[in-house]
């Protein structure tokens, strides 16, 4: 390897990074430097809160390295296949990852510094105000220093394991989708059925047990994905253009709106398809029948799994407000004769067809081992809070909710207003346990309230967003 | 009939003034050209009088249209294509189309579909996800979308941009044709080139303000309209403002936005 080739690496990682920093100073402006303090605040709250249920500090660890996996998984994919998204928010967007064809670097290289960039910069900017906001509470609780440390070290495993996981599967996907099913299916049947003790096979299993065995068996998983994925990754810079039959008339003879046809096919078209909305919404079902299987093993409580999904993936719907809303703008609907409010009737249509239909498949899958009343109150309660989550989605951020993420006071008020109704219904899943009559009722009739008002909400939100349209 | 009258309209984005009293009007059947240096204005007028924001003061009206008391009322009877503006990546023109038709609530769209894709030749690919067309094939969409539902008056920024010399001189035809039918054309652009070939009249603006106004087929030819041009907006470029005499023709495709103090474009 020659001397300048040497240098190439750390000059790409360095401008990958400025690169990165600059994406989120132009997606969210001047306030995405808060965010950091933002994130220890509310780890460090969350936690707090978590210690009040008794929660032992070994399972909040065990928490969050769960949410730190998850977001890998997410960071990874927002790079490669999410460069629509990006598009689409900054207008054509050229990231240094994409230069293999302007460059004389290869895309493994480019794509191994990617990963590295990714490793450093979440995990000094997230990971690290994550640690210490841990650290503010686990000190007080009696954790030894060395641990909150390696807690920081852990995490970051855990990351690269999570962007590694995506990275791969992408790679492996550019070369056949159908192995890709069956990777996952193997992955999921090994994790179920009790074969892999995947907590041995990941960052976690080295911060319970510190061993060299631990790091090797711990950290490996995340260092051959890290190498797997850009070995793997073969980039389609060319191919046959998509057709596509026209879908348009049926869809729209089903939905009755152009808006919310134009929306879904969007959708469809994009990296992922529909099947994204499934998968997001798997995701929150077995983190949310983890964490309820999990409360009742620690505790003497039962809670409603019925609840917890409904208002777990009713939350998470806002991933689908996310996918409908991300290929236009208000600005181009201003150039044709139709007003904001029949833009936001149109939108919510196309949301609630993908996220709803996508939820019950769970929602009633869970019928094998979940009471048909739990399930029965679920399903009436996930579509309520989805309603809702349209509403305050749709007048905190308007047609733009990927600038949410790392707008501090919009993301504050965005917690705040689902807080308001998660708590309650969280409480009712909870209390099931003694009285699930009342519980049942209480769920039912929380999630009935928060649809109308995000019924309201929308209705304010096309007027908010109308009125500012004709604002610069 | 008067197409477009504005009177005395100003814009302001802080302290930035995009539009500083522009009074124009625009006869109905005119194929009028609004010339002028990049952040000159021009793309704020179109904003302005199709609804898609409001002055600051002032007032327009458009085929009897206030754009700002009744903006649906404007878009309905107008077409509208903006600078550098492509159909949505992950919809085929037949389905964009379609959509266009639907917001626009025009009658048996697959017909009208045929004929625009025919006339524009992406018939073909109508069916191909617009990600994957050329960049000219999506400026044909684009210009499908501005007259498919047959408009009295057309706003257009930059017409002919990537399309190649037999379309532009289709496109040519099809706008002249348009205007003869009775309809009124809005052009925005920075080629010269174009102006001249097609308009029966252009006004240049300066610094938000019309500065001057004529027939350019009074005129020799496009040099002579560049120099007419650059005497024009002398003032503005010996004040640093870039000089949008640079390139003449579509070829020279130029990325800047015309809203001024606006940012840039989608």
């Amino acid at each position: 390897m020659s001397a300048s080739s040497n240098r190439l690496t750390p000059r790409l990682l360095v401008r990958m990074i400025r690169e990165e920093w600059r994406l989120h100073a132009e997606l969210f402006g001047d306030r995405f430097a808060a965010f950091p303090v933002l994130v220890t605040l509310l780890s460090g709250a969350g936690i707090w809160l978590l210690t009040l249920t008794n929660a032992s500090m070994d399972a909040v660890a065990a928490g969050l390295h769960a949410l730190v996996f998850f977001f890998g998984l997410q960071v990874g994919t927002i790079g490669l296949v999410g460069r629509d998204a990006l598009r689409d928010v900054l207008g054509d967007v050229t990231l240094l990852v994409f230069s293999a064809r302007t460059l004389p670097v290869t895309w493994r290289r480019l794509l191994a510094v990617f990963l590295l960039k990714d490793l450093l910069y979440y995990s000094v900017l997230f990971l690290g105000p994550l640690a210490v906001g841990y650290a503010a509470v686990a000190v007080l609780e009696g954790v030894a220093p060395a641990a909150v440390a390696l807690l920081w070290v852990t995490t970051s495993g855990t990351f690269a394991l999570g962007v590694g996981t995506s990275l791969t599967l992408a790679g492996l996907g550019t070369r056949s989708r159908g192995l890709v099913a069956v990777v996952l299916v193997g992955i999921v049947a090994a994790v179920l059925s009790g074969q892999v003790d995947v907590v041995a096979f990941s960052p976690l299993g080295f911060y319970q047990s510190p061993s060299v065995a631990s790091a090797v068996s711990g950290f490996g998983p995340a260092v051959v994905l890290s190498v797997l994925g850009p070995v793997l990754f073969q980039p389609a810079e060319t191919g046959p253009a998509r057709t596509s039959p026209d879908r348009y008339s049926r869809v729209r003879d089903v939905l009755g709106d152009g808006i919310a046809t134009r929306s879904v096919l969007e959708v469809a078209g994009s990296s992922g398809s529909v099947w994204k909305v499934l998968f997001s919404m798997g995701v929150l079902f077995l983190v949310t029948a983890v964490l309820v299987a999990e409360v009742g093993r620690v505790t003497a409580l039962d809670p409603s799994m019925g609840i917890a999904v409904g208002t777990l993936l009713g939350l998470g719907a806002f991933t689908t407000y996310s996918w409908v809303t991300q290929f236009d703008d208000a600005a181009e609907y201003r150039r044709y004769p139709v007003s904001m409010e029949a833009v936001f009737a149109g939108k919510r249509r196309a949301y609630l067809v993908l996220s709803v239909p996508a939820g019950l498949v769970y929602l009633l899958g869970s019928l094998v081992w979940v009471p048909a009343v739990e399930v029965a109150v679920g399903v009436v309660v996930f579509p309520l809070v989805a309603v809702y989550v349209y509403g305050v989605t749709a007048l905190i951020t308007g047609l733009s909710p990927n600038e949410l993420l790392f707008d501090t006071p919009r993301f504050l008020a965005f917690g705040v207003a689902l807080g308001v109704v998660a708590v309650p219904l969280v409480v009712a899943a909870l209390v099931h346990t003694e009285s699930p009559t009342l519980a049942n009722g209480v769920a039912v009739g929380v999630a009935a309230i928060a649809a109308l008002v995000g019924v309201l909400l929308a209705r304010r939100a096309s007027r908010q967003w109308a009125d500012r349209s004709l604002d610069p | 009939m008067t197409g477009i009258e504005t009177t005395e309209l100003t814009k302001t984005y802080g302290d930035v003034t995009a539009l500083d009293g522009l009074t124009l009007s625009v006869p109905e059947g005119e194929l009028f050209g609004l010339l002028g240096p990049n952040g000159s204005g021009k793309t704020t007028t179109i904003e302005i009088l199709t609804g898609q924001s409001e002055p600051t003061s002032g007032s327009a009206s458009v085929l009897g249209h206030d754009p700002v008391a009744d903006p649906l009322a404007v878009r309905e009877v107008v077409g509208i294509l903006p600078e550098r503006e492509d159909p949505p990546s992950f919809l085929t023109p037949r389905e964009y189309l379609q959509f266009v038709g639907d917001v626009r609530g025009f009658d048996a769209p697959d017909e009208r579909i045929a004929e625009w894709a025919d006339r524009l030749g992406f018939r073909e690919k109508l069916d191909t996800m617009s990600a994957d067309l050329s960049e000219g094939e999506r400026q044909r969409v684009m210009l499908a979308q501005t007259f498919i539902h047959e408009p009295d008056l057309v706003f257009i920024d930059e017409p002919l941009v990537n399309l190649d010399p037999i379309m532009q001189a289709e496109v040519r035809d099809h706008l002249r044709d348009y205007c003869a039918a009775g309809n009124t054309l809005f052009l925005s652009t920075h080629f010269l080139e174009v102006a001249a070939d097609l308009c029966t009249q252009i006004g240049i603006v300066r610094e938000g303000r019309l500065v001057a106004e004529r027939d350019p087929r009074d005129l020799e030819d496009e040099t002579e309209l560049l120099e007419y041009f650059r005497s024009e907006v002398d003032d503005a470029t010996a004040d640093g403002t870039p000089d949008a005499g640079e390139g003449t023709g579509p070829a020279a495709a130029d990325g800047g936005s015309d809203r001024a103090g606006g940012g840039g474009n989608r």
